[in-house]
């Protein structure tokens, strides 16, 4: 069922909300998108392992306390021993579905550039399509469920921040 | 001025008196690449280029390369693992691109040449007169490289001057076994691939050998300076065995089945690595089951598969834990290995420099080949590095 266009505009602002904290390396902001519910997930795939029926991620946060440890590892253990990088997140929403009460299921495209800071040169990080649950209590949403799939099977170096 | 390495790359290397000195230039010269994909991975060494679980059931394959050659590895009808190289047998061209899946027919599309999962050439669309009259299909299987399997891993080279695998491998079948879930017999989890911006040798030099003080997650947990030692031979390859303590509390994780240790055995061998000369390895870590694919693309580009697996045997709970902790715990994102990839890259950007790598902790004589190692030491690399010496035919300084 098509979601309404307060739903959408709801969706919409989740999805701007989530790219605006991780472009700005901000992760307490990308926390704060996720639903505190304990199964509230964050998965970054690719599409080779998705395909094949394989369930390794690159990143499996499927629970809530994993998404508090994610926050962690980025701002406290990770911090100052790698080279940092900038990203720049372009996402186009494809598909939204009423699934059923407030839940509802959406897809959307991402590229995501980058720029080292030791080159100084930005090129393309990773493109894919977002699989979401998303809760909607009026003008609010929150993910219950985000799923990051990757086009390319492979990571350009190291990846330290979510998708 | 003086020139950098990259720019005087026709000067023959010589390589330094002091066995624990590298010369940078041997990481960013391209004539040194070519030679060292001629002289090594198309030369006497086996080069690891998948497990057998990989492709568990019939029709099931994988493609691979080594170096700039490509391979399609197959199971048969007859539960065969055949390693063929992946180019028709009419005029060459690469017969299978996908990089898994399941087939027992495979194709070229230039004239439809096909062949089955064994190679055999089985089709060939032509009419009376189109082909010699001595035309024999049997004549025309997929070509094949020596292979040989270990535990599951299957190796190939190019060189029939390379030993037999148990002479390769000597000494090392125990520890490939204990890595491998005791015994190879294992169940694919799924891939981390990375394409890392840094040489080959920064990769394999750097990826078993833990410096401790990179790793912040190792601080955390208390895994640095652990009891443990590591064997290196004189054909380069290397074992790592390390222990691993478990944190009683893990303040600074609220979910910590990341570093919990279900499948049994003893954490004083918590952390095993078994790396093969020239660059390929496979680590076992708590419950983390990894074999490293890597190869070189280019003097500065180098691929690494992380493929990860469960036992054969284990229960669908431990299957599960295995691949919740091996997606966050390794590879290019995981909470303890995340900064290797970035190091690997500095390492290699900083070897566009004048002069020599040099190697200390662990190193107790400048001009003695070690021969013991404590867990923590880089010393262990030394003998992979007067192997790759010799088989490159560099010249070593006088001693001062």
């Amino acid at each position: 069922m098509m979601a309404d266009p307060d739903a959408l505009a709801a969706v919409d602002a989740l999805q701007t909300r989530y790219i605006a904290a991780l472009d700005g390396r901000n992760m307490d902001d990308w926390l704060a998108t996720f639903s505190r519910d304990p199964g509230a997930s964050y998965i970054c795939t690719t599409a080779e392992n998705e395909e094949a029926g394989l369930s390794l991620a690159l990143i499996l946060d499927d629970n809530y306390d994993r998404l508090k440890d994610r926050v962690t590892y980025v701002t406290r253990i990770w911090a100052g021993t790698f080279a940092d990088y900038r990203t720049r997140h372009f996402i186009q929403r494809t598909a939204c579905r009423h699934a059923q009460d407030n839940l509802y299921e959406v897809e959307t495209n991402f590229t995501v550039n980058y720029t080292p800071v030791e080159t100084g040169r930005t090129e393309l990080f990773a493109s894919g399509m977002y699989f979401d649950r998303v809760i909607v209590e009026g003008s609010d949403a929150l993910f219950l469920a985000k799923k990051a799939v990757t086009d390319s099977s492979m990571v350009e170096r190291f990846m330290a921040y979510p998708l | 001025m003086a020139m950098t390495n990259a720019e005087n790359g026709r000067q023959p290397v010589i390589w330094p008196a002091k066995a624990n000195h590298v010369p940078k230039e041997v990481f960013v010269r391209p004539d040194i690449f070519e030679e060292e994909l001629r002289r090594i991975f198309y030369g006497p060494e086996w080069l690891l280029v998948a497990h057998e679980s990989e492709i568990p059931n019939q029709g099931d394959f994988k493609t691979s390369r080594v170096g700039q050659v490509p391979l399609l590895i197959t199971r048969d009808r007859e539960n065969r693992v055949n390693v063929l190289y992946n180019s028709c047998s009419h005029r060459g061209a690469q017969v299978e691109t996908a990089p898994m899946g399941n087939k027992f027919r495979f194709a070229c599309p230039y004239h439809r040449w096909s062949y089955d999962s064994a190679g055999r050439l089985v089709g060939c669309p032509n009419k009376p007169g189109d082909y010699p009259d001595n035309f024999d299909r049997s004549d025309y299987p997929l070509a094949r490289p020596r292979t040989a399997l270990v535990h599951g891993l299957v190796m190939v080279t190019f060189s029939e001057a390379a030993p037999p695998i148990d002479v390769y491998l000597e000494g090392l079948h125990d520890s490939i076994a204990e890595v491998l879930a005791g015994n190879g017999r294992l169940r694919l989890l799924g891939y981390q691939k990375v394409l890392l911006k840094a040489n080959w040798k920064t990769y394999a030099d750097n990826d078993t050998y833990h410096a401790g003080l990179l790793h912040a997650a190792f601080r955390m947990l208390n895994w640095q300076g652990g009891k443990g030692y590591q064997e290196a031979n004189a054909r380069g390859h290397r074992v790592y065995v390390g222990e691993l303590s478990l944190p009683e509390a893990v303040d600074r994780l609220h979910d910590p089945s990341l570093i919990e240790h279900r499948s049994g055995g003893d954490l004083s061998r918590g952390s095993v690595s078994v790396r093969f000369f020239p660059v390929s390895g496979m680590t076992r870590h708590l419950d983390s089951i990894s074999i490293r694919f890597a190869n070189p693309l280019s003097i500065d580009e180098t691929e690494v598969h992380y493929t990860y697996f469960a036992h054969i045997d284990d229960d669908e709970d431990l299957i599960r834990h295995r691949v919740r902790q091996a997606s966050n715990l390794l590879g290019p994102c995981g909470l303890v290995s995340m900064e290797d990839a970035a190091v690997f890259h500095r390492l290699h950007s900083g070897s566009r420099t004048p002069g020599d790598a040099v190697f200390q902790m662990g190193v107790t004589d400048e001009y003695e080949i070690p021969s013991e190692f404590g867990q923590n030491d880089e010393s262990s690399n030394l003998p992979g590095w007067e192997y790759y010496r010799k088989v490159m035919g560099f010249a070593k300084a006088p001693a001062e």
